[in-house]
């Protein structure tokens, strides 16, 4: 075997490494979910739908999950449209101040949630606004609209101008050509932009703890139940909510290579 | 402008709203709108204050040095040495974990890093152990690389993947050794990439409450957990603003520095 | 146009400016466009000729002037309310939209009814000899296909003026050509008229009743392609438009056997009917390089120069004989292959060209001269 061969060799045995780093733990709760023992160790104990059927059993949990939907699902709209409106604003208008505009509409992200959480809590709770549903969905949009913008924009990048000036000049209004026009191009983007938000939102536990009071989302819980007595209800919990978000993300990249398959087939 | 007025209402209220609270007081329990710096002198003159900066800083650069060095071969190998079938799929698999509940995954590391858990238990059947594996540093590290590893693999290899082959080639072709070219060559082309994967795991380390508690057995605390501690104890909410305000000021500065760094013009 | 004089002027430019921040892209620009003619914008990249189609679209407002379409004032009228449809050069199809579709797009806009729409698109779609492709999509056509996609969407609304921006800068050569006659053809049947913008000589003049040349934001010269390509009007477009020879000179003899002195010898010049010229006036001379007669021996004419072979270039049957004069300067001559061949030239040889003083052409240095 030459040398550069077994270096080869070498870096993809490395690959395989990190995915196995990577994945370890996202099948290792699959497997104890369904794992008989209170105390997940090795060896296993034999195949159970026992901690399923606990939280099944259980309310809060329920409860949990529709706070989570309609979170996940208002956010998920709300932060589309807005990042939309970012998106487009920033594609087609060159003003004063867009600098500052567009670092509000990206700085988001970059500030640690649990400081999110306390500022959102010690703003919301000073004008009664506090411990609500609505709480989690306000401070779900501001961090996840970003996202939404970010996705959308990278659509409007791959648009040729003319498309816009064409619809003018065949007799399209302003509105009308954003209707018939940029809407449709990026419908595939506006798609994945709300399974993306909505996953997010989906999962997000730091500021949802902090503004949520008594609504708590399914990562609170989880959160909570953590801090308290773990047992694998975590796990099964943590594998529902894993199908849940993959589906959303399954279904927004199979919307997103459909569409640009045949339209913009770019590289990576 | 729908945007503006919402991240106003609801991104920089909450943010200028904290500045005000770091000069509030508390008393009996309640807080009391004034204009003290009291907060700030208390929270500066605090030893654990200072131990929980730098132990936060230094958490933060050494989980960025070692993702992004772990993350490089593998970003390497999948943007060079593999197929576009290969990479695509690649890519979707290091996206998933985005998309599973961290905090399960840390708990699962926990049934692996356990004093009597997983790794232990398959030390003690070679004879080895038990380690220490929970509840230092050590734990904290395997949390930050779970949350970042993938993030950064992922940015490396979208840069890697743009570096133009034919340069490659020209390096080669010019007499520059395999090894050479990945430093001398490759490195700088994709330097944005790479920067900003560092950039993302500062970010995300340097704020992140979760590995440090439940990995890292939240003793000694770091700036999260700090600020948690601070607002459970006693309302003490505004001495936990202070210390917010010193994370958001020490975020923007060094990653303003570095956004500086991956865009500045090569003289 | 059979006679433009005579038809009304469809659109005026009336001291059209176009300025962005501290940039002039249009320069007072002056121009009638007539009823039913074929006229093309040309000139360099950035010379303003795509920037005075959009404004006659509506797609930029002037920054001052006046356009009129049907000596209406069309300045404030918006792109979306003036029917001056335009192909653009990238098409500008929509994508996410089927051949059909995109036809209709123009009608939908107009609250056409779904039923009108329809035939009206076919019809079109017919015309073009494309409506078999009705159902694709836009990713499925070809580069000739979506051409006549675009002109079938622009058409639909039966507009009195197309508008075309270098619509077939993407094809092919032997597509190109095809599509010219596809254009020439359409537009003499609809009888409307075309106003193309375009940067290539032989598009421009195979198709166009008028060429208007255009340079840095200004009109250089507005004419048949003949008076352009035969009497340029200034050493911009004797540079831009055909394969010219310009020698700069001052005259040394004026009235009816004009002289001119260069640096290369004095030549002779037939003015014909141009007004006279002063002795010492500077000008530059232009000799059309297909107007040139090769010889191996002196010819022993005044208007004769020795040159040195340096290359050829062969376009069909006619040969670009690249030369060097005595200064090192170029000169180019045109010929037939057939011709060139007997003279068997090899690279450094050298050879005599001549031209009659009658096709000499000449432009005053600076600015126009029969102006």
């Amino acid at each position: 075997m030459s040398q550069g061969a077994s270096k080869s060799l070498l870096l993809r045995g490395y690959v395989v490494l990190v995915f196995i780093f990577v994945f370890t733990p996202i099948v290792t709760s699959f497997i104890f979910s369904v794992n008989s023992d209170r105390f997940p160790t090795i060896p296993l104990g034999h195949f159970t739908t026992h901690w399923y059927e606990t939280i099944f059993a259980d309310p809060d949990v329920w409860d949990a999950f529709r706070v989570s939907g309609i979170v996940s699902i208002t956010v998920a709209t709300l932060a589309t449209f807005i990042g939309f409106c970012t998106a487009y604003t920033d594609y087609r208008y060159n003003f004063t101040g867009k600098a500052l505009y567009l670092s509000l509409a990206l700085l988001p992200p970059t500030i640690p949630l649990v400081i999110m959480g306390l500022a959102m809590l010690a703003l919301l709770a000073r004008i009664n606004m506090s411990g609500e549903i609505y709480s989690i969905v306000v401070s779900h949009v501001v961090l996840c609209s970003p996202f939404a913008m970010a996705v959308i924009r990278m659509r409007l990048a791959q648009i040729n101008p003319d498309l816009e000036s064409a619809a003018w000049n065949l007799g399209a209004s302003n509105w009308r050509a954003m209707q018939e026009v940029i809407v449709p191009f990026c419908r595939p983007a506006i798609a994945s932009a709300f399974c993306l938000t909505a996953a997010v939102s989906f999962d997000e536990f730091a500021v949802a703890w902090f503004v949520s009071g008594l609504n708590k989302t399914v990562p609170v819980m989880i959160l909570e139940i953590l801090q308290g007595n773990t047992d694998p209800q975590i796990n099964a919990i943590g594998s529902i909510v894993f199908i849940t978000s993959m589906t959303l993300v399954i279904l927004a990249q199979l919307i997103l290579m459909r569409k640009t398959i045949n339209q913009t087939a770019t590289g990576i | 402008m729908p945007i503006v007025i919402w991240q106003l209402i609801f991104f920089v209220f909450p943010l200028i709203f904290l500045v005000v609270l770091s000069f509030w007081l508390v008393k009996n329990y309640r807080m009391v709108p004034g204009f003290d710096t009291i907060n700030w002198v208390k929270m500066f003159s605090k030893g654990y204050f200072w131990d929980a900066y730098w132990r936060t800083l230094g958490y933060a650069g050494v989980a960025t040095i070692v993702t992004s060095i772990l993350a490089f071969p593998c970003a390497f190998a999948l943007a060079f040495k593999v197929s576009p079938k290969v990479r695509r799929w690649a890519l979707f698999f290091l996206i998933v974990p985005f998309f599973t509940s961290y905090l399960v995954r840390t708990y699962s590391w926990q049934i692996f890093l356990n004093d009597n858990g997983i790794f232990n238990t398959l030390f003690a059947l070679v004879g080895l152990g038990p380690f220490q594996l929970l509840n230092n540093f050590f734990g904290t590290l395997v949390g930050y690389l779970t949350l970042c590893l993938p993030l950064v693999v992922v940015l490396q290899l979208i840069s890697l993947a743009n570096v133009d082959r034919t340069l490659i080639e020209a390096a080669h072709n010019l007499g520059c050794g395999r090894l050479r070219t990945v430093f001398q060559v490759i490195v700088p082309l994709a330097k944005i990439g790479i920067i900003l994967g560092a950039v993302f795991t500062f970010i995300l380390t340097f704020g992140d409450f979760v590995s440090p508690y439940y990995l890292g057995g939240s003793k000694p605390p770091t700036l999260s957990i700090l600020i948690i501690d601070t607002t459970k104890s006693g309302q003490q909410w505004p001495r936990a603003a202070v210390v917010a305000i010193v994370m958001i000021v020490t975020l923007l500065t060094i990653m303003f520095a570095s956004v500086a760094a991956a865009y500045r013009k090569r003289s | 146009m059979s006679d433009s004089s005579s038809s009304r002027p469809l659109v005026t430019f009336a001291g059209v400016s176009k300025r962005y921040g501290g940039v002039t892209a249009v320069h007072t620009m002056n121009l009638e466009i007539y009823e039913g003619e074929f006229l093309a914008i040309m000139g360099p990249s950035g010379c303003g000729k795509t920037t005075s189609l959009r404004m006659l679209a509506g797609l930029e407002e002037p920054s001052d002037g006046e356009i009129r379409l049907d000596g209406q004032r069309i300045n404030e009228i918006s792109s979306v309310e003036r029917d001056t449809p335009m192909v653009w050069q990238s098409l500008a199809l929509f994508p996410f939209l089927n051949v059909q579709k995109n036809v209709e797009f123009g009608l939908k806009m107009r609250q056409v009814p779904a039923e009108e729409r329809q035939a009206r698109a076919s019809k079109w779609l017919e015309r073009m000899e494309i409506l078999e492709l009705a159902e694709r999509d836009i990713s499925q056509l070809s580069g000739g296909q979506k051409q006549r996609v675009a002109l079938a969407r622009s058409l639909v609304t039966e507009p009195r003026i197309l508008l075309l921006d270098e619509p077939l800068s993407a094809l092919d050569a032997n597509l190109v050509i095809r599509m010219q006659g596809v254009l020439s053809r359409l537009q003499k049947e609809l009888g409307i008229t075309f106003v193309y913008v375009t940067h290539s000589q032989s598009e421009a003049f195979a198709m166009s009743d008028r060429v208007v040349i255009m340079s840095q934001g200004r009109i250089e010269q507005l004419g048949s392609p003949k008076e352009i390509y035969r009497s340029p009007a200034s050493r911009f477009v004797a540079d831009f438009v055909g394969a010219n020879n310009i020698l700069s000179g001052t005259i040394s003899q004026a009235g009816e056997n004009l002289e001119i002195e260069t640096a290369l010898g004095v030549f002779q010049c037939d003015t014909g009917t141009k007004p006279a010229h002063h002795v010492g006036d500077s000008l530059d001379m232009v000799i059309s390089a297909d107007l040139v007669q090769m010889s191996l021996d002196d010819p022993n004419t005044q208007n004769s120069l020795e040159c040195r072979f340096i290359s050829e270039e062969f376009v069909g049957s006619i040969v670009t004989l690249f030369a060097e004069l005595e200064d090192r300067s170029d000169f180019k001559i045109q010929t037939r292959q057939r011709d060139l061949a007997k003279m068997s030239l090899e690279e450094g040889d050298t050879f005599f060209v001549s031209w009659s003083a009658a096709d000499t052409h000449l432009i005053s240095s600076g600015r126009h001269l029969d102006a």
